[in-house]
């Protein structure tokens, strides 16, 4: 029991999580991560079942995964403590008193015998170790001088602020988690909407989208207006990468649609048995307009597809809000007689064709020709609104994990420890010195204090 | 002279610098090294002109298609060899790693790479993209500089060579993991909040970058608190660059996801 709650507590857990964590995280990219139980039937078949019930399926998210994070965080803070109080007593309540001959065994030494009494030798060393910037604590045990000098000493915490930094991102997560509201909000231009859970509006006043000269687009603009009780308080654009931040709430630019209810329909009508004739005709859905031809036909545009495609029965369908392949369908009338109808195509203008409702008709129907050139659709802006409380204690997280890695690599702790003594009329002063890293660097600067020392007075 | 001739130039400048520190490798001449590092030098400087023209050319970012990734992460490769040698002499890399960048150069120039500076998608307009991806780049630039030392450590028997490598890929983590946690993790964070709505997706992208992320704190803990040094630190310096490799090739052509650009 003793030995279990010993591993529980060990750095060997952090070890043995980490490579968990790391085994279990590639596996969540191998299997695809929320899709629907029919496309992991299709793919895995009988081994389906078993995945969702371990929860691969939702891996990131699933009860085992969360649970391995959380003993991750509880491993942190008991290695972090367990580490901590000797770190605290070495920085702030360090052992001055230290003998020589272990001074000397330490890789950087220097022993320096210096005229006159080991008090004055003893400011000596003070003076050349604070000129190069290490504060020092002094005490004297006897007959003995001991000194100790230290410089960038915070980086002994290094380790302890990435951790600290690691515990308040997870904390930032479960907040995140737990609390954040996510909600896409669909606009039309004019239209207002309350932000969820929120006592403000927002208007979309306008949405643009800017192309590039190849066609590609390079914005997606919505000028939003925030209304308090109906009043304007704020107007702002937003686009990707430029959200808009009001009272916790912020407004992304994540998708935008085309509003295909009553779109406006330009349509030419020409007529094969006479070139000149041209009658360019803009029409909303139901309307019928006059072709101004010899018989006197008057055009109707019955439905509308922004993306024609022909169903299972071979009937006419919609696969999708985007206009990819936009559709009108045509009617001819004389008085109030339909007289041919026929679907026309702005991609494919060559197939359309006009059917006659009787034989009597056909001629008409052969002669006139119908190319669907242009439709306008209302677009709306999909915009999400979240507000996420946990997002301040990541960017704190992040914060500390940097300071920390910065401390515990490039803010290396410097000591230099002294021992002084009067022996034999002069005084005998024994350097010893340690850094945790960047030691060349270290040696020299301990060399160039052990030097000014030796050189007489 | 226009982009791509430099471009041109600065890889035959590095096939230069690999040439005298291979030749450095058989006669043990400081001069041949000392050549080599001026080459590469050289190289980079071309190099640098060449994004820097892109740049100009284009109105943004050199690394949003994967010629220019491919390139941009080249010139990282030197740049961190470079740092490296100079501060601590370790030519005997460089043949092995300007191999490396050889390579990529030539990938980069193959035919499969389209060349052509494209428009920015939106979502990429934004200056993070300069940080997380430059800072990101060079953080693993210099986990590949650890992983020729930790290649080198385990294939060579001199036990001097073996100390020095050791201590060589150490370094290189020193620099890498806190450039790789920043530019990765850290602006990669800021910037899918910004643009995305939400600083973390679980995107594959983002889990390899935690995956590489993991290894190298592995590699960490098992050296600095548990005293593992060697074949095994080795061992864990290569998978975690393989990690950072993957994250950076593999995840594109192979999972799908947030992050699928150009």
């Amino acid at each position: 029991m003793k030995r279990l709650i010993k591993f529980f507590t060990s750095i060997k857990l952090a070890i043995v999580l980490l490579i968990i964590l790391a085994l279990a995280s590639i596996l969540g990219t191998l299997i695809p991560q929320g899709r629907s139980a029919e496309e992991y039937a299709a793919r895995y078949g009988q081994l389906a079942g078993a995945l969702g019930a371990l929860q691969m399926t939702r891996l990131y998210h699933s009860i085992w995964y969360m649970g391995l994070l959380l003993l991750f965080a509880a491993n942190i803070i008991v290695c972090t403590l367990e580490r901590l109080g000797p770190k605290y007593r070495r920085a702030f309540k360090p052992r001055l008193e230290h003998d020589p001959k272990g001074l000397l065994a330490l890789k950087v030494n220097a022993r320096v015998k210096r005229a006159g009494s080991a008090s004055d030798a003893a400011a000596e060393v003070r003076r050349a170790l604070e000129g190069a910037r290490y504060p020092v604590r002094q005490s004297a045990a006897g007959p003995r001088i001991h000194l100790l000098g230290r410089k960038k000493f915070w980086g002994i915490f290094g380790s302890d602020v990435v951790h600290a930094g690691l515990l308040v991102i997870l904390a930032g997560g479960i907040i995140s988690g737990a609390t954040s509201i996510r909600t896409d909000l669909a606009l039309a231009q004019g239209e207002t909407k309350s932000a969820p859970k929120a006592d403000f509006a927002v208007r979309l006043d306008k949405f643009t989208t800017d192309y590039y000269p190849d066609g590609s687009v390079k914005a997606w603009k919505s000028d939003l207006t925030v209304l308090e009780a109906g009043k304007p308080v704020l107007a702002r654009t937003v686009a990707v990468n430029h959200p808009l931040s009001y009272k916790g709430y912020s407004f992304y630019q994540t998708s935008y649609g085309f509003n295909w209810d009553n779109p406006g329909v330009e349509i030419w009508a020409k007529r094969k048995s006479d070139p000149s004739f041209l009658r360019k005709v803009k029409v909303k859905v139901g309307e019928r307009a006059a072709l101004g031809d010899p018989d006197k036909t008057t055009m109707a545009v019955a439905r509308f597809l922004p993306d024609f495609v022909l169903g299972e029965t071979n009937e006419p369908i919609n696969r999708s809000n985007q206009p990819n392949n936009p559709a009108a369908l045509v009617e001819g009338y004389r008085g109030e007689a339909k007289v041919f109808s026929g679907w026309i195509f702005a991609n494919y203008p060559d197939f359309a064709q006009m059917h006659a409702a009787n034989d009597k008709d056909k001629n008409v129907a052969s002669d006139l020709a119908f190319e669907l050139k242009g439709f306008d659709a209302g677009q709306f802006s999909v915009l999400e609104a979240a507000k996420d409380p946990g997002v301040s204690l990541i960017w704190l997280g992040c914060i500390l994990l940097m300071a920390g890695l910065g401390l515990a690599f490039y803010w290396p702790p410097w000591e230099i420890k002294a021992v002084i003594e009067d022996a034999q009329g002069k005084a005998d002063v024994v350097l010893g010195g340690h850094a945790a890293k960047s030691r060349e660097a270290f040696a020299a600067e301990f060399e160039a204090i052990a030097a000014a020392l030796r050189r007489p007075k | 002279m226009n982009e791509s001739v430099i471009f041109v130039l600065a890889f035959v400048l590095y096939i230069v610098a690999a040439f005298f520190y291979l030749a450095f490798l058989f006669n043990r001449k400081e001069r041949w090294a000392k050549t080599g590092r001026i080459a590469a030098l050289a190289g980079l400087a071309a190099h640098t002109l060449a994004l820097v023209l892109r740049t100009i050319g284009s109105g943004h970012a050199p690394f949003t298609n994967m010629y220019e990734s491919i390139s941009f992460l080249s010139w990282a490769f030197v740049l961190a060899f470079l740092v490296i040698d100079v501060k601590l002499k370790i030519p005997r890399i460089g043949p092995y790693l300007m191999l490396i960048v050889i390579g990529l150069m030539a990938l980069a120039s193959s035919p499969l790479m389209p060349k052509e500076a494209t428009p920015l998608v939106p979502a990429l307009q934004s200056y993070w993209l300069w940080l997380h991806v430059s800072v990101t780049m060079l953080g693993e630039a210099f986990f590949a500089v650890a992983f020729i030392a930790c290649l080198m450590y385990l294939t060579t028997s001199e036990p001097a060579k073996k100390e020095r490598m050791d201590n060589v890929s150490y370094r290189c983590v020193a620099v890498g993991f806190p450039l790789f946690t920043l530019g990765g993790l850290v602006f990669g964070m800021v910037w899918a909040y910004k643009s995305w709505g939400t600083y973390w997706s679980w995107d594959p992208k983002e889990v390899w970058s935690l995956i590489t992320w993991f290894v190298f704190a592995l590699y960490l803990h098992t050296r600095i608190v548990m005293g593992w040094k060697g074949k095994r630190s080795a061992i864990i310096v290569i998978l975690g660059f393989l990690a950072a490799l993957f994250t950076y090739f593999g995840v594109n052509y192979l999972l799908a996801g947030l992050h699928s650009y150009a």
